[in-house]
C-alpha cells in the first residue's frame, strides 16, 4: 500500500478495502471526512459512535449541479457515498431530486477526473505540442502562489482574472476577499444560463436585477412563455413539486396550465394547452394579452392611470397584429388573456413565466418585460411573483465574458484562474474563448474534471467535487444550505477554498488577516456561520457546559451541529414590495418586442438547455447519457430536431446527417424527427458535442452553441440562444441516434389512460371490471406491497429512473447496445401522444413503467427453475443465482419490464465505488427487474423491529418514490387500509395497465385528468 | 431379385468410401466446428453477441430448435405410424427417415442449451434430487419440453436400433474390416433364429405402438412453449395440431431432400422408386393443406376476436416490417405445394427435390415469423422494436447445426445399412424377381 493516503482510488483494492474495513471500519467511517477533524461531523440519522459496517450513514448536504441549491441527503456505506437523495427538510426541494442531482455521484466517481496536480510542459513550441506532467501538491500550490505574487508585487494584480461559477455564501465572500488580496484582480462569475434577460428586465421595470421566486403553488392559471421550469430554469425540483401540488384536482377544479413556445418542451408536454409560436414572438403574445386585459378592463389591482400608461406601451401590439407574426390566432390570444385575468379568481392567483433560455433571442429583455407586465396587470407581482425570496444568482453577464475575451486578446490579462467553469465549451464558438485564452501567458485551472477549458491551462489544480467539500449555499434569500464532505476525496484533490486561503496567507501584506491561520476553509466556513448565527438565548444553566470547546462557544456548537444535521438553516424573509419605475413608460416596448427581420437563412434554430446535461456539464456521466431523453427518447447523442415536412423538403430522413450552417458557424447533426415544432423551426439541445470532456461525452451529439452569434443580446448582455437563422443541407451519411421508444401512438391499447375533469367530477369514471380467474389468489398474511403512480402528476422528468440506477446498481450498457434496445433500466418512462388536446400540441401521457408485481404474474408460471416466484409480501421476486436465462419470463411479461444481462455488466473504476452494497450484482446470462427496492423494504422492517413496533406507512419508500419531485409515486402496504397507497389504489381514477390480461398488478395507475373540452 | 441380391446391394454401400464421401464429411465437420467455435465464443462473451433486440428475447436459436424438432417428426411417422397401418411402401424410406429423426432430435436438443443465458447450468432444468432441495417448476412448458424431447430421443433411438439389429448382424457376417468387432457387439449375438425373430417382431410392433403417440405429443408440447404464453400471436389453442402438421410437413420435405441424392449415389433406384416419392409427396400435400388452413384460421380468429392486440399482431405480421418473411413463408408452405396436385409434377423427382428445399426454407421461416414478429409487436407499443438483425454468431451456429446433422447422417449411411435389409426381404414379391420395383404391393 502506498503511503499517500489521500487518494482512495489508487490505494484501495477491493481486498485491501475489506481488510481495512474489518480492522478499522468504524474509524474509517468516522475519518471519512478528512481533512477536517472527524469529530466535527454529525451525521443526519446516526451519531458517529454508532457507525458500523453494513449500516448506512447519512450526511445532509447541498447539490452542486446547478444554481438551484437543492438540499440532499447523501447515503454513505463504509466511507463511500452510494446514493444522493433529496432532503425533505430543505425548503428548496423538500425531498425530490432531479436526474442531474442523482447523477452527481458519477461526477464524484468519474473515471476521467483529474487525478492530481498537473503542469503543462511545452515539448515543441513551434508545433504547439505539450504534455501534462504530474507534480506534487506542494509544488503546484507554490507555483500558484509564485505566479500570483509576482504579478501582485509588481502592481499588476489587476491583470489577473478569476473566473468562477456564480458562487454564493461563504465561498463568494472568500473569493471576494481573495481577489482583493490578489491586488484587485477581476472576478467574473460565469454561468452559461445566467437569465440575464429576466434580471435586466426586472432591473428596468422595478429596479431589481433579480430572478424572482415564482409561486407555482398558488397559480390557478399558469401561462409559461417557453419557461422550462420543470427541466432547468432557476429551481426545477422545487417548482415541479409546487406545480404538481397545485395541479391536483381539488374541489372539482384543476389549475390551468398553458405553454407557449416554438418547440414542445418536456415542461410543455404536461400543459393543458400547448401553442406553437414563431421564435422570438412570445413577448408579443404577452404584450397582446396585456392589451386585451387592459382593453377589456380586466386588470386587477392596478391604478387606472398606470393602466393607461401600460396600455400606451402595448398600444401597437393588438392580438390581430401579433397573430400575423406569432402564428397564434387573435381569438386564442384573447381567450388566453381572459382566462389569465379571470376576475372570479381575484388578483394574484395567476402566473406568467418567461422562459429562462427559451425566451432569449434578440428581443429577450423586452419579451421578459412584456411577461412581467402581464403579471403586473393580473396583480401577480408580490403574490405569485415574489421578489422577497428571489434567487440570489449574481452572475456576470455573457457580455462581461465576451469583453473579457477581448481584453485577453489585447494582452491585458497576464494570469487567468478558472475555477470549475467551461466557457470554451459553453460560449458561442464565434466568440473563440479558446483563442482568447491562448493569448493569456499563464492559465491556471481549478477543476474536478478535465474539459475543453482545462485543455488550455498551464497548471491544473484538481478540486473536490461538492460531495467531498465543505461549503454552503444561499440559492435564494432566506435559504442557507450547508455542504459537508460525505467521504474522503476519491482522487488527490484539494478544496478550492483551502487553496485560496493558502495563497491568501502566503501572499502576506495587509490582507493576510482576512484568511484564517489554521483550519483552512472549514474554519473560514465555521467563522462565517458563527457570525451569521442568530443572537443566542441567555444560557440558564452554566453547569451543563462541559467540553472546552463548548465553553468557548456555548451555543454555536449546537447551532452548528443542528445546521449540519438538517443541511442548513432558513431565515424568515420579509416580502418585498416593488413598483414600476416611471421611466418604464418612456421606452418603446412594442418596438423592442418586434422580432428581427427574417434572415436570409431558411430555418430558425432554437437551442434549448437539456434536462440531462444542463449546459453540458452533465455530459460525461454515463447515467445521463444512457437514460433516454424524455420526449424523443434518444440516448447517447443529440441531433437536430425537425418536422417530417422539413426533413422531406431537404431530402433527409431520421438519422441522416445534415450540414447546419449559420452566419456564425457550421456543424453536422443527425436528423431527429420531432413533429412538435413551430413552422420553420429546427431545434437542438445544448450540452452535447464535447471534444475534450471524457470518455462518455467526447464525440457524442452536437453542440448548437457553435452556431450562435457571439454578439450578446443588446438589452441584457445574454447569449442569443434562439432565433439564429440556419441553412440545412442533407449529407450522404447516416449516423442514427438510438431511440428507446419509437412509437408514441397507443393504438387504442389504453396503456396510459385519462379521464376528463367533467367526467371525474360527475363520477363517470368507469371502474375496471373484476376479472374472473380460475387460479387461487396468493395469500399475503402480513404485508402486501403496492404502488400507485399518478399520471396526472408525472411530468416525465426521469428523476425516478436515475434514482433507480443509483439504488439498484443498474449497469450502463453504452450506445451500441442501445441500438438494440438493450437498456438495463428497471424503470422506464413511456410517453404516448393522444389527439384531442387544446392548442397545437398532443395530449401527452407519461407512463412510468416498472415491474407491476402482479398477483397472477405470467412470468412466474413459465420459469422452469423457479427463479422467479411470488413472495408472501406480494413481491415478484427474482433469484439471480437460480436463473439459467431462458428469457421465457420476459417473453411472457406483457409489460416487458424484465431486463436480460446480455453481457457482463461493467462499472469502470472508480464508478464501481458507487455500487450499493445492499443490492446483489448480476452476472451475464441472468434476468433482472424491479424489486420494489426490496432492500429498502428490509431496512424499513428492521427499523420498525428495532423500535419494537410494526411497519407504518411511510417507513418504506422506494428510490423512485423518494426522488419524484412531483410526488407522483406512492409506495406502501396494501394490507393496511389506512395507508396512502391503499387509499390511492381505490381512487376513482385508479386503473391497472393491461387489465384485460388479468395479471392483477400491485401497481395502480391514476388516470391523467384532461381539461374539459 | 433375391435375398442375396438385396444383401449385396445394401451392404455394398458399406464398402470403403470414396473421396466424395470424405469431402462431404469434412465439409460437414468443418461447419459443425465453426458452430462450436461460435457457441464457445458466445458462452464466454455473453448472449449479447447474438442479435437479440429488446423485446425480441427469443430468436434464431429457438427457430432452429423448433425447426429441427419438426424435421425429427417424419421418421417416427413413417416408421411407426405407417408400420402400424401396414403401409408397406414405407419400407424403402423408413431407415433413412429414422436415422434422420434421431440426428435431428440430437441437433435440436442442443439449441435450448445454446439459447439460455447460462448454458453451463442447463441441467438445472432436470428434476434430480439434490442437497439444496431445489426442484423444477412443472408448470413451465420448458420442463415439459425437456421430458418430451428426451423421451422422443430415447424411443426413436431405440426404435432405430431395434430395426437395425438384424441388418447389423448381416453386416457383421459380411464386413471383415475394423468395424466387424463393433458390429459384433451391436448385433447382440443375433443369429436369426426363429425365436429371435419372434421376439424381434413382437418388440418392433410394441415400440411402434409406443412411438406413435409421441408423434403427436412431442410437437404438441413444443408448440405449448408458445401457446401457453400470453403473447398475442402465440397464445392460441390451435397451436398443437398446427405444429404437429407443420412438423410432419417439414419432416417429409427433409426426407425427400435427403433421399433423392442418397438414392442416386447408392444406386438404390431399384428399391426407392418414383412410387415412394409420390407417396411422400401426397403426404406432404396433405400436411401442407393442414398448415395452410391453420394459417388462415389464425388470421380469421384474430379478426373475429375483436381483440386489438391479436389484430395488431397479425396485421403487423403480414404488413409490418417483417412482411417479406411472412409472405415468403406463405408462398413456400402453402402456395408452391399446391403444385403437388399435378401428378406429373409430383412424379418429377427433380421438381420434387426443388420443392422440398422450398418447403424446408418455408418451415424454418414459419418458426422465425411466429417467434420474432409476435415478440417484436407485443402488448405495449412503447416497446416495439426495429427489425431483428441476426449476427454472424447466430448464422454460424445455425450452419453448425446443419454441419452436425450431416456429419452424423453421413457417418451413419456409410457404416450402417441405409435400407432395411430385413424389411426389404419381408415385403418383396418373390415371384416377380425380374422387376421388383413394379411388384411392390400398393400402399394401404
Amino acid at each position: 500500500m502506498k503511503q499517500d493516503n489521500s487518494s482512495l482510488v489508487e490505494v484501495v483494492e477491493r481486498r485491501t478495502f475489506l481488510k481495512v474495513l474489518g480492522s478499522a471500519g468504524p474509524a474509517m467511517a468516522i475519518s471519512a471526512c478528512s481533512p477536517v477533524p472527524p469529530e466535527k461531523i454529525i451525521p443526519f440519522v446516526t451519531p458517529p459512535e454508532d457507525v458500523i459496517p453494513g449500516v448506512a450513514t447519512w450526511y445532509a448536504s447541498v447539490c452542486g449541479e446547478c444554481p438551484a441549491g437543492c438540499g440532499t441527503l447523501v447515503r454513505t456505506r463504509e466511507g463511500r457515498a452510494v446514493k444522493v437523495e433529496g432532503n425533505p427538510e430543505h425548503p428548496v426541494n423538500r425531498g425530490g431530486l432531479c436526474v442531474r442531482g442523482q447523477s452527481s455521484l458519477q461526477g464524484l466517481y468519474n473515471p476521467d477526473r483529474i487525478p492530481g496536480p498537473q503542469r503543462r510542459r511545452v515539448t515543441n513550441a513551434a508545433a504547439g505540442q505539450s504534455v501534462l506532467e504530474t507534480l506534487p501538491w506542494d509544488d503546484a500550490q507554490q507555483e500558484l502562489i509564485d505566479r500570483v505574487q509576482t504579478l501582485r508585487d509588481a502592481g499588476r494584480g489587476d491583470r489577473i482574472v478569476v473566473i468562477t461559477p456564480p458562487l454564493t455564501g461563504t465561498m463568494a465572500a472568500l473569493t471576494s476577499a481573495w481577489v482583493e488580496a490578489l491586488g484587485g484582480a477581476r472576478w467574473i462569475r460565469y454561468e452559461p444560463f445566467a437569465y440575464e434577460a429576466i434580471r435586466e428586465s426586472n432591473q428596468q421595470l422595478f429596479g431589481r436585477a433579480e430572478v424572482p421566486r415564482y409561486d407555482f403553488a398558488n397559480a390557478d392559471c399558469l401561462i409559461s412563455f417557453g419557461a422550462d421550469f420543470l427541466e432547468t430554469f432557476s429551481s426545477p425540483v422545487g417548482y415541479a413539486r409546487d406545480h404538481a401540488g397545485q395541479r391536483r384536482v381539488r374541489n372539482g377544479e384543476k389549475a390551468r396550465f398553458v405553454q407557449i413556445e416554438p418547440r414542445l418542451s418536456m415542461t410543455g408536454a404536461s400543459a393543458d394547452e400547448w401553442h406553437a409560436v414563431s421564435p422570438e414572438t412570445e413577448g408579443l403574445v404577452a404584450a397582446a394579452m396585456v392589451q386585451t386585459i387592459i382593453g377589456e378592463q380586466r386588470a386587477q389591482g392596478v391604478p387606472l392611470e398606470t393602466q393607461a400608461q401600460i396600455a400606451a406601451l402595448v398600444a401597437s401590439t393588438s392580438p390581430e397584429r401579433v397573430a400575423a407574426t406569432s402564428g397564434l390566432s387573435a381569438d386564442t390570444i384573447r381567450t388566453l388573456a381572459r382566462e389569465f385575468s379571470d376576475p372570479a379568481r381575484g388578483p394574484g392567483r395567476s402566473l406568467a413565466v418567461g422562459g429562462g433560455v427559451g425566451v432569449s433571442g434578440t428581443n429577450a429583455t423586452a419579451a421578459q418585460s412584456a411577461v412581467t407586465l402581464l403579471n403586473y396587470v393580473a396583480g401577480n407581482i408580490g403574490s405569485t411573483v415574489d421578489f422577497g425570496a428571489a434567487s440570489t444568482l449574481d452572475a456576470s453577464t455573457y457580455a462581461d465574458m465576451r469583453a473579457l475575451g477581448e481584453s485577453m486578446r489585447s494582452g491585458a490579462v497576464e494570469l487567468a484562474v478558472i475555477y470549475n467553469v467551461n466557457p470554451v465549451f459553453s460560449m458561442p464558438g464565434e466568440a473563440d474563448f479558446a483563442g482568447a485564452l491562448a493569448d493569456v501567458p499563464f492559465v491556471i485551472s481549478l477543476s474536478s474534471l478535465p474539459d475543453e477549458t482545462t485543455r488550455h491551462s498551464d497548471l491544473l489544480l484538481p478540486t473536490h467535487t461538492p460531495l467531498e467539500s465543505w461549503g454552503d449555499s444561499n440559492p435564494q434569500r432566506g435559504v442557507y444550505g450547508l455542504l459537508q464532505p460525505t467521504m474522503q476525496p476519491v482522487f488527490d484533490t484539494r478544496h478550492a477554498g483551502d487553496l485560496m486561503i493558502a495563497v491568501g496567507r502566503a501572499l502576506g501584506g495587509n490582507t493576510t488577516a482576512n484568511f484564517p491561520r489554521r483550519g483552512g476553509f472549514y474554519r473560514y466556513l465555521r467563522d462565517t456561520w458563527e457570525a451569521m448565527q442568530p443572537v443566542p438565548e441567555p444560557v440558564t444553566d452554566a453547569t451543563d457546559v462541559e467540553a472546552e470547546t463548548a465553553a468557548e462557544e456555548p451555543d454555536f456548537e449546537s447551532y452548528w451541529a443542528d445546521a449540519l444535521r438538517r443541511g442548513g438553516t432558513t431565515v424568515a424573509v420579509a416580502p418585498v414590495a416593488v413598483e414600476l419605475r416611471p421611466g418604464v413608460f418612456d421606452t418603446d416596448l412594442a418596438g423592442a418586442l418586434s422580432p428581427p427581420s427574417p434572415s436570409s437563412r431558411s430555418h430558425v434554430l432554437v437551442a434549448y438547455p437539456s434536462l440531462h446535461f444542463f449546459d453540458g456539464r452533465g455530459a460525461n456521466r454515463p447515467w445521463l447519457q444512457e437514460i433516454p431523453e424524455p420526449l424523443l427518447k434518444t440516448t447517447w447523442g443529440t441531433g437536430i430536431e425537425m418536422t417530417a415536412e422539413t426533413a422531406n423538403a431537404i431530402g433527409a430522413e431520421e438519422g441522416q446527417l445534415v450540414a447546419v450552417e449559420s452566419d456564425h458557424g457550421q456543424v453536422d447533426a443527425s436528423v431527429l424527427i420531432n413533429p412538435h415544432l413551430a413552422n420553420g423551426v429546427v431545434a437542438m439541445a445544448i450540452g452535447q458535442g464535447h471534444t475534450h470532456f471524457g470518455r462518455y461525452a467526447d464525440g457524442r451529439g452536437v453542440n448548437p452553441i457553435a452556431l450562435l452569434s457571439a454578439e450578446p443580446e443588446t438589452g441584457s448582455g445574454g447569449v442569443q440562444w434562439t432565433g439564429t437563422g440556419v441553412d440545412l443541407t442533407a449529407r450522404d451519411l447516416a449516423r442514427p441516434i438510438p431511440r428507446l421508444q419509437r412509437a408514441f401512438d397507443q393504438e387504442g391499447r389504453e396503456m396510459a389512460q385519462s379521464v376528463s375533469l367533467a367526467a371525474l367530477v360527475a363520477g363517470d369514471v368507469h371502474p375496471e371490471e373484476a376479472h374472473f380467474s380460475l387460479h387461487e389468489d396468493h395469500e399475503h398474511p402480513v404485508h402486501r406491497w403496492g404502488m400507485s403512480i399518478d399520471l396526472d402528476a408525472c411530468n416525465g422528468c426521469n428523476a425516478c429512473v436515475a434514482a433507480c440506477y443509483a439504488e439498484n446498481n443498474v449497469p450502463v450498457m453504452g450506445a451500441d447496445r442501445m441500438r438494440r434496445g438493450r437498456t438495463m433500466s428497471w424503470l422506464r418512462i413511456e410517453r404516448f401522444e393522444e389527439s384531442g388536446a387544446g392548442g397545437d400540441g398532443p395530449d401527452n401521457r407519461f407512463l412510468p413503467m416498472l415491474c407491476q408485481h402482479c398477483d397472477h404474474a405470467p412470468c412466474e408460471t413459465v420459469c422452469p427453475v423457479f427463479a422467479t416466484y411470488h413472495t408472501d409480501e406480494g413481491l415478484n421476486a427474482q433469484v439471480y443465482n437460480r436463473c439459467v436465462g431462458t428469457r421465457y419470463c420476459a417473453n411472457n411479461c406483457p409489460y416487458k419490464v424484465r431486463r436480460f444481462n446480455w453481457s457482463l455488466p461493467e462499472f469502470e473504476a472508480p464508478l464501481n465505488l458507487q455500487l450499493n452494497p445492499d443490492v446483489t450484482g448480476r452476472s451475464d446470462g441472468v434476468m433482472e427487474k424491479c424489486t420494489f427496492c426490496v432492500q429498502r423494504i428490509q431496512a424499513g422492517k428492521e427499523t420498525a423491529r428495532d423500535e419494537n413496533r410494526s411497519v407504518q406507512d411511510g417507513d418504506v419508500t422506494t428510490a423512485c418514490e423518494q426522488s419524484c419531485p412531483a410526488q407522483a409515486i406512492v409506495f406502501g402496504d396494501l394490507n393496511d387500509p389506512g395507508s396512502r397507497v391503499s387509499q390511492l389504489s381505490n381512487d376513482a381514477r385508479g386503473y391497472h395497465a393491461l387489465a384485460e390480461v388479468n395479471t392483477r398488478p400491485a401497481v395502480t395507475y391514476l388516470k391523467k385528468v384532461t381539461p374539459d373540452a | 431379385m433375391s435375398f442375396a441380391k438385396i444383401n449385396d446391394d445394401v451392404l455394398r454401400t458399406l464398402s470403403a468410401p470414396g473421396p466424395m464421401w470424405y469431402g462431404g464429411v469434412l465439409l460437414a465437420l468443418l461447419a459443425a466446428l465453426v458452430g462450436l467455435f461460435a457457441f464457445l465464443y458466445q458462452a464466454r462473451t455473453g448472449l449479447g453477441v447474438a442479435g437479440y433486440e429488446h423485446p425480441i428475447l427469443w430468436g434464431i436459436y429457438i427457430t432452429d430448435f423448433v425447426f429441427w424438432v419438426g424435421i425429427a417428426h417424419s421418421g417416427t411417422l413413417i416408421s411407426a405410424v405407417l408400420f402400424l397401418f401396414r403401409a408397406r411402401w414405407r419400407t424403402a424410406v423408413a431407415r433413412a427417415a429414422e436415422a434422420m429423426t434421431v440426428f435431428a432430435v440430437m441437433t435440436a436438443g442442443l439449441f435450448p442449451i445454446i439459447h439460455i443465458g447460462r448454458p453451463w447450468f442447463f441441467y438445472w432444468l432436470i428434476p434430480y434430487p439434490n442437497e439444496r432441495q431445489l426442484w423444477v417448476n412443472f408448470r413451465s412448458p420448458l420442463v415439459w419440453d425437456l421430458f418430451a424431447i428426451s423421451t422422443y430421443l430415447t424411443v426413436s433411438a431405440m426404435f432405430l436400433y431395434l430395426g437395425l439389429m438384424p441388418d447389423i448382424a448381416a453386416a457383421r457376417d459380411r464386413i471383415k474390416d475394423w468395424r466387424q468387432p463393433i458390429y459384433k457387439v451391436l448385433a447382440l449375438g443375433w443369429r436369426g433364429t426363429s425365436r429371435q425373430w419372434q421376439h424381434h417382431t413382437a418388440l418392433y410392433a410394441f415400440f411402434a405402438a409406443l412411438a406413435t403417440p409421441l408423434v403427436v405429443s412431442v410437437h404438441s408440447v413444443v408448440s405449448w412453449d408458445f401457446a401457453m404464453a400470453i403473447l398475442p400471436g402465440w397464445h392460441s389453442t390451435i397451436f398443437a395440431p398446427y405444429f404437429v402438421a407443420g412438423a410432419i410437413f417439414s419432416g417429409i420435405a427433409m426426407v425427400i431432400t435427403l433421399l433423392l441424392p442418397l438414392r442416386r449415389i447408392f444406386k438404390f433406384e431399384r428399391y426407392i422408386t418414383v412410387h415412394h416419392f409420390e407417396n411422400l409427396a401426397k403426404l406432404m400435400l396433405t400436411t401442407s393443406l393442414i398448415v395452410g388452413y391453420a394459417y388462415l384460421t389464425e388470421f380469421f380468429v384474430a379478426w373475429y376476436s375483436g381483440n386489438p392486440f391479436e389484430q395488431g399482431t397479425f396485421y403487423d405480421r403480414m404488413f409490418g416490417q417483417y412482411w417479406g418473411y411472412s409472405w415468403m413463408m406463405f408462398t413456400c408452405n402453402v402456395i408452391l405445394p399446391l403444385l403437388l396436385f399435378i401428378k406429373s409434377f409430383r412424379t418429377n423427382l427433380k421438381a420434387l427435390f426443388v420443392l422440398s428445399i422450398f418447403v424446408n426454407i418455408g418451415m424454418w421461416l414459419e418458426r422465425y415469423v411466429i417467434i420474432v414478429t409476435s415478440l417484436s409487436h407485443d402488448f405495449d407499443p412503447a416497446n416495439w422494436a426495429g427489425v431483428y438483425q441476426p449476427t454472424w454468431v447466430e448464422a454460424a451456429i445455425t450452419i453448425g447445426s446443419f454441419g452436425l446433422f450431416f456429419t452424423l447422417f453421413l457417418l451413419f449411411i456409410k457404416n450402417f445399412p441405409a435400407l432395411s435389409i430385413t424389411e426389404m426381404k419381408e415385403t418383396m414379391d418373390r415371384k416377380a424377381e425380374a422387376d421388383p420395383a413394379a411388384s411392390w404391393p400398393e400402399p394401404v
